[in-house]
């Protein structure tokens, strides 16, 4: 285990090399936060609810949301692997005693510890300039199933970004797969728009979907909204996670042969 | 010595997409393609026992990246059996992968933005070194490379020639049985090329490494290997010492010879080819058979000063890949 320790460690350490690289991240998270106050502030003129949200509710569930999408950085991990697949370095993680995906886990985590520090800093600064009232969950149970929630969905996108990644061992160009997820992520995670004011048919199709328990139902959970999907959700996720660590064993027990490390 | 690593009638197909030329081919390749198949390695037969150093010779696209690839696992042949320290190395195992190490000379496991120190940590981690061991082999090898000031040191800023100690470093840290390297002095200056050559015969030599080294500078190869092979077109066209590869290949001889005065090229031996003509300087090769018979006409005209030098490698090398494509025909 102390390997992927380390390994988490030094990706720590190369993020701290790059300061721009900080500092951009917490103006875009500062950025973000500003946008939405003011589109908000909009929508809610002349109303104290919108879908169920009171202004400070729906600040609330941005922010956290926010703060969560900011977190979920694995989108990098299908474009390195596939990458390194097609110009032959991805050779470098097969000839090291660790586990490929057990790598890129403990890769992401590294960089994720980093910026959870600057993006909670920028967050909980513009809670404070903003005089927010942030409106926070007292039930104990939806508070550990969103921190479950948490974990385990950015556990499911690393699961999801690392497949993909391999899938180039046999289309070779993944890009399409790419711009499907991406779409699909950005709606059903709800950091554009809270799912609660979309259709009610079309929330139900989502929840059968992981990304649903992404970062929405967390950051829900979180502000206090829909508690009772609290259980269930910590179990569709931990479902999806377990199916989709099935699937990357079969791919790649079946794919890993095709890698021919470019060169003869 | 025990023999550690063994293939048997291993053969390596690629199959590579076959483009047509120009946009109009590029629209086709869209709707129909057309493969060719291309064996990188044949049907090749190989034993390597534990200590040996051991030079892979071979042009470009001969097959020899390909069997390294083989042997640490990174691809699977195609048909036939490899076992190496009783494993298959494409099973990818850790108990493997923690037995041997691989530089390829432009593949880096080095991380630029940090540290030579940095890597070496995460490796310690890897591959599970004891805090005592990780301390002694990092300072034997970075005395031995002469690069102690450079661990704290940014990578990035690090010359090629460091870079390449500082990998060798990396990859012998967890003192592997079995050393493949891919063209490690590639672009290195003569120095630098020089140094890693005497760093890598003492860790043959002091600690038994087995070394397999691919290498188009034939001075690496005749500077460190005990054993060559030579492949060509996926085959293997000799096994055996480096020194017989060199005697049947290394034909001819050069005689540099200065005279006192000018000297009359009519009156030179005619067994010999002439090179290099300066008047009072001349420069022959001749064939090693006839060496001594031409060398005694030389003395018979009197040289102030003469010197015999073996024939340039490139002519050899040349001269093994010609006889390798001709048995590929």
């Amino acid at each position: 285990m102390s390997k992927y320790f380390e390994i988490a460690r030094i990706y720590m350490k190369a993020q701290l090399v790059w300061r721009a690289d900080v500092v951009f991240n917490m103006i875009f998270t500062i950025a973000r936060i500003v946008f939405a106050y003011l589109l908000w502030g909009v929508i809610f003129t002349g109303k104290s609810t919108v879908g169920g949200f009171t202004f400070y509710g729906m600040m609330s569930y941005y922010i956290v949301s926010s703060f969560l999408s900011q977190l979920e950085m694995s989108s990098g991990i299908s474009g390195e692997i596939s990458e390194r697949i097609r110009n032959g370095t991805f050779s470098k993680y097969l000839i090291i005693p660790v586990n490929a995906e057990g790598y890129f886990a403990a890769m992401e985590a590294g960089i994720v510890l980093f910026y959870l520090i600057f993006d909670f800093l920028a967050a909980a600064a513009w809670i404070v300039i903003f005089r927010i009232q942030f409106v926070f969950s007292h039930d104990l149970i939806s508070i550990l199933c969103a921190v479950f929630m948490i974990f385990a969905g950015m556990f499911f996108m690393l699961q999801l970004n690392f497949y993909l990644g391999l899938l180039t061992l046999k289309y070779q160009g993944i890009g399409i797969f790419l711009m499907i997820k991406n779409n699909l992520v950005a709606l059903i995670t709800g950091t554009i728009v809270p799912l609660v004011l979309f259709p009610e048919i079309m929330v139900e199709v989502m929840k059968f979907l992981p990304f649903y328990y992404v970062t929405y139902l967390p950051s829900m959970l979180l502000t206090g909204y829909n508690q009772e999907e609290a259980v269930l959700g910590a179990a569709v996720i931990s479902l999806w996670c377990l199916v989709m660590q099935v699937v990357i064993k079969m791919t790649w027990k079946k794919y890993i042969r095709k890698f021919d490390g470019v060169g003869i | 010595m025990e023999n550690i690593a063994k293939l048997e009638n291993v053969t390596k197909i690629y199959k590579r997409y076959k483009k047509k030329e120009g946009l109009k081919g590029s629209i086709e390749g869209l709707f129909k393609r057309e493969y060719e198949e291309k064996a990188a390695v044949l049907n090749m037969n190989l034993s390597i026992k534990e200590g040996e150093f051991i030079g892979l010779i071979g042009p470009n696209g001969a097959g020899k990246t390909t069997l390294i690839k083989m042997l640490t696992g990174i691809i699977a042949p195609t048909k036939g059996m490899i076992d190496v320290l009783g494993y298959r190395p494409n099973d990818m195992k850790n108990a493997y992968k923690k037995q041997y190490a691989v530089v390829m000379g432009q593949k880096s496991q080095l991380f630029f933005d940090l540290t030579v120190n940095d890597t070496l940590r995460l490796f310690k981690e890897i591959y599970e070194i004891q805090e005592e061991e990780f301390q002694m082999s990092k300072k034997y090898f970075s005395r031995l490379f002469g690069v102690e000031e450079l661990m704290d040191v940014q990578v990035r800023t690090l010359s090629l020639g460091e870079r390449m100690k500082c990998e060798l470093i990396v990859a012998l840290l967890h003192n592997p049985r079995i050393l493949f390297l891919d063209e490690p002095t590639i672009g290195l200056d003569a120095i630098a090329s020089k140094q890693i050559r005497k760093f890598l015969k003492e860790v043959n030599e002091e600690r038994g490494t087995t070394i397999l080294l691919t290498s188009h500078y034939m001075e690496d190869i005749k500077a460190l290997c005990g054993r060559s092979i030579v492949i060509n077109h996926g085959q293997l066209i000799f096994d055996g010492k480096t020194k017989e590869l060199f005697e049947k290949y290394q034909d001819n001889k050069l005689i540099t010879a200065t005279f006192g005065y000018t000297v009359n090229n009519s009156i030179l031996p005619d067994k010999a080819k002439l090179l290099l003509d300066e008047g009072y300087k001349k420069c022959l090769m001749v064939q090693k058979h006839q060496a001594k018979a031409v060398l005694e006409q030389i003395m018979g005209l009197e040289p102030e000063d003469i010197m015999i030098e073996e024939e340039e490698i490139g002519a050899v090398v040349e001269r093994i890949y010609q006889e390798g494509a001709a048995l590929h025909e």
